[in-house]
């Protein structure tokens, strides 16, 4: 699998009267995840919705790289996949229709599809709820077949907006444990997050707040470098900065 | 291509035919409203009240009233010893022919007949029926000397007894069809975007052009299915004739149910959400009906309005329908009709590929 990366450069987008990103860089590698770490309104989901190309940046740049070569966005496009954060399956069809569905829209031959379907389905435990449609299923589940749909082209970029917001923590977990798994196939990985005990699950993260770069780096190297002993610690101490 | 398309049939069938309200909306809705509108929507005035006063041993004023009752508009009603004007202001009434004083016999031996009619006009359209019903009685009964004058020899073609059935059913088939084809395809893009599921289907990687048609296609085969519902509908219910050939009945309403369907889209790719979809249907539904000719013949209307008339494709469609089913199918007529609706559909449907956007902007 050919390792995609993301390079964000000054990246600044304006919506409506809100200055929802300012000047954003950042570079995102395959082989690890990626995470997007800040506190609800830091701009995650406008920089997720850039980075799939569901909105143009009012200045700034975004690079695509496949293979460490330069390509256009059209390149990486067909093998990404997105998971939007608010709810965006269809309530009224069930979980095999769904994967159906994806399967016809990227076009999968069946001697790939059945076997990749039945692994998912089990790795995501939702086998026994095959003809339940999306609008029954709890949080955690809802959430899972949302990432089955995206994994079932097998992608090389992956780009999950807050896809543990809401779950139960038994739940939170298995769905860290199969992403861990797919990080180790060099799948390109940002998970966005305001679950701060997430940030340490990742290999690199990214901490936005109010739009702008606070930092980016090993989670570990960087909370030693801020004296911090965690990332609530981190994001309290600035909230306490900006008040009068 | 061909799998995207499947996809979209598949989704859009299983989500269009599982929910109760939308298979009512899509199959038993047209066939209630095409029996509704078709017996409602009509300009046949029948059962008219009507009193007849004259002598007893009046036989020609008799053999009159005979005769306007054996037409089938007209029911007798007593007189219950009121006078003529009476009877018409108490509203027991609708009509009343009074024959002359000293009998309709004995007058028109002296050549002066006369027979006084009187109508209640409040609503004017039914008293003009009134009269010219009357009138028609009238001349079959005592038909005029033609003495020099002309004799008018009326035929009426195509709808010999003016059945006005068989002009509405028609006209109440492309009502039907472009109802439920315009907010079926303007409400389906629009839920999606409500629903957040447009933004997977954006950012999957598909053309607009597949999204486009993977969005309209399975629409366009519902409202074909409505057409042949509301077909059979119309011709078991109204005996409604169909004369032409039915590949042009068939070819018009593919034509017609393509149009609509890229109105439907246009719409939608204006409205954010269901409620601006439904909204920018009925901006588009109501002068649709009511310029379509379905109701008042486009001929009538002030020149600016006709104008506007000529923009609406379910006017095309109705006179298709009328053409084929009544008159048989006259090629120039259909060919041209064809065309125009043709010309629509690419202009709506190259709009709204302009206009759909593959980002959330």
């Amino acid at each position: 699998m050919t390792a995609v990366g993301i390079t964000t450069s000054g990246v600044s987008k304006r919506l409506g009267r809100t200055q929802a990103l300012d000047g954003v860089s950042l570079e995102f590698a395959a082989g690890g995840l990626n995470g997007l770490i800040g506190p609800d309104g830091a701009g995650k989901t406008t920089l997720m919705r850039i980075l799939a190309g569901l909105l143009r940046p009012d200045q700034g740049s975004v690079a695509f790289s496949a293979g460490g070569r330069k390509v256009p966005f059209a390149e990486v496009r067909p093998t990404m996949a997105y998971m939007p954060q608010r709810p965006s399956l269809y309530p009224d069809l069930s979980v095999a229709e769904h994967l159906e569905f994806f399967r016809d829209l990227y076009g999968l031959a069946p001697e790939v599809y059945a076997p990749r379907a039945a692994e998912l389905l089990s790795v995501t435990r939702l086998e026994p709820f095959r003809d339940r449609r999306a609008s029954q299923l709890s949080g955690g589940m809802y959430k899972k077949l949302g990432l089955m749909c995206c994994l079932l082209q097998s992608p090389t970029a992956l780009l999950l907006d807050e896809p543990t917001n809401g779950v139960d923590p038994i739940s939170r977990r298995e769905f860290w444990d199969l992403l861990y798994r797919l990080a180790s196939r060099r799948v390109l990985i940002v998970i966005s997050t305001a679950y701060m005990d997430e940030a340490e699950r990742c290999s690199k993260v990214h901490l936005l707040d109010d739009g702008r770069v606070l930092s980016s780096g090993e989670p570990a190297a960087l909370l030693a470098a801020e004296g911090a002993a965690g990332f609530h610690e981190l994001f309290l101490r600035r909230a306490d900065a900006r008040r009068p | 291509m061909k799998g995207v398309l499947l996809a979209f049939l598949r989704k859009e069938f299983a989500q269009a035919l599982r929910d109760p309200r939308m298979r009512a909306l899509l199959f038993i809705m047209p066939v209630v409203q095409m029996a509704v509108f078709g017996y409602a929507i009509s300009t046949e005035i029948r059962g008219i009240r009507l009193a007849a006063f004259h002598e007893p041993g009046d036989a020609r004023a008799r053999h009159l009233a005979d005769r306007f009752f054996a037409s089938g508009w007209f029911v007798p009603v007593p007189d219950r010893g009121l006078e003529p004007f009476a009877l018409i202001q108490s509203g027991k009434a609708d009509a009343v022919l009074v024959a002359p004083a000293k009998g309709l016999t004995r007058a028109s031996g002296r050549g002066e007949a006369e027979v006084q009619l009187l109508v209640e006009a409040t609503n004017a359209a039914k008293a003009r029926a009134v009269e010219a019903y009357a009138r028609s009685i009238l001349a079959a009964v005592f038909p005029q000397p033609s003495g020099g004058g002309i004799a008018l020899d009326v035929r009426v073609l195509y709808n010999p007894a003016m059945e006005s059935s068989v002009f509405m059913v028609p006209g109440v088939m492309g009502m039907i069809v472009t109802l439920v084809t315009i907010v079926l395809t303007s409400m389906s893009l629009a839920r999606e975007k409500e629903s957040g599921t447009f933004e997977t289907i954006i950012a999957a990687p598909l053309s607009v052009g597949e999204i486009l048609l993977g969005k309209t296609v399975p629409f366009v085969l519902l409202g074909l299915a409505d057409c042949v519902l509301v077909l059979l509908a119309g011709s078991l219910l109204f005996d409604v004739p169909s004369r032409g050939p039915l590949w042009m009945l068939a070819l018009a309403s593919a034509v017609f149910v393509v149009t609509t369907v890229s109105a439907g889209t246009l719409i939608s790719t204006i409205s954010r959400n269901q409620q601006q979809a439904m909204l920018g249907s009925f901006i588009f539904l109501f002068p649709a009906n009511l310029l379509s000719g379905i109701m008042f013949p486009v001929e009538n209307m002030p020149a600016a309005v006709r104008w506007v008339a000529y923009l609406d494709p379910l006017k095309y469609f109705v006179t298709l329908v009328r053409a084929v089913m009544l008159k048989g199918g006259d090629p120039w007529v259909f060919a041209s009709n064809v065309a125009v609706l043709a010309a629509m559909a690419v202009l709506m449907a190259s709009l709204s590929f302009a206009r759909f956007r593959r980002t959330l902007e």
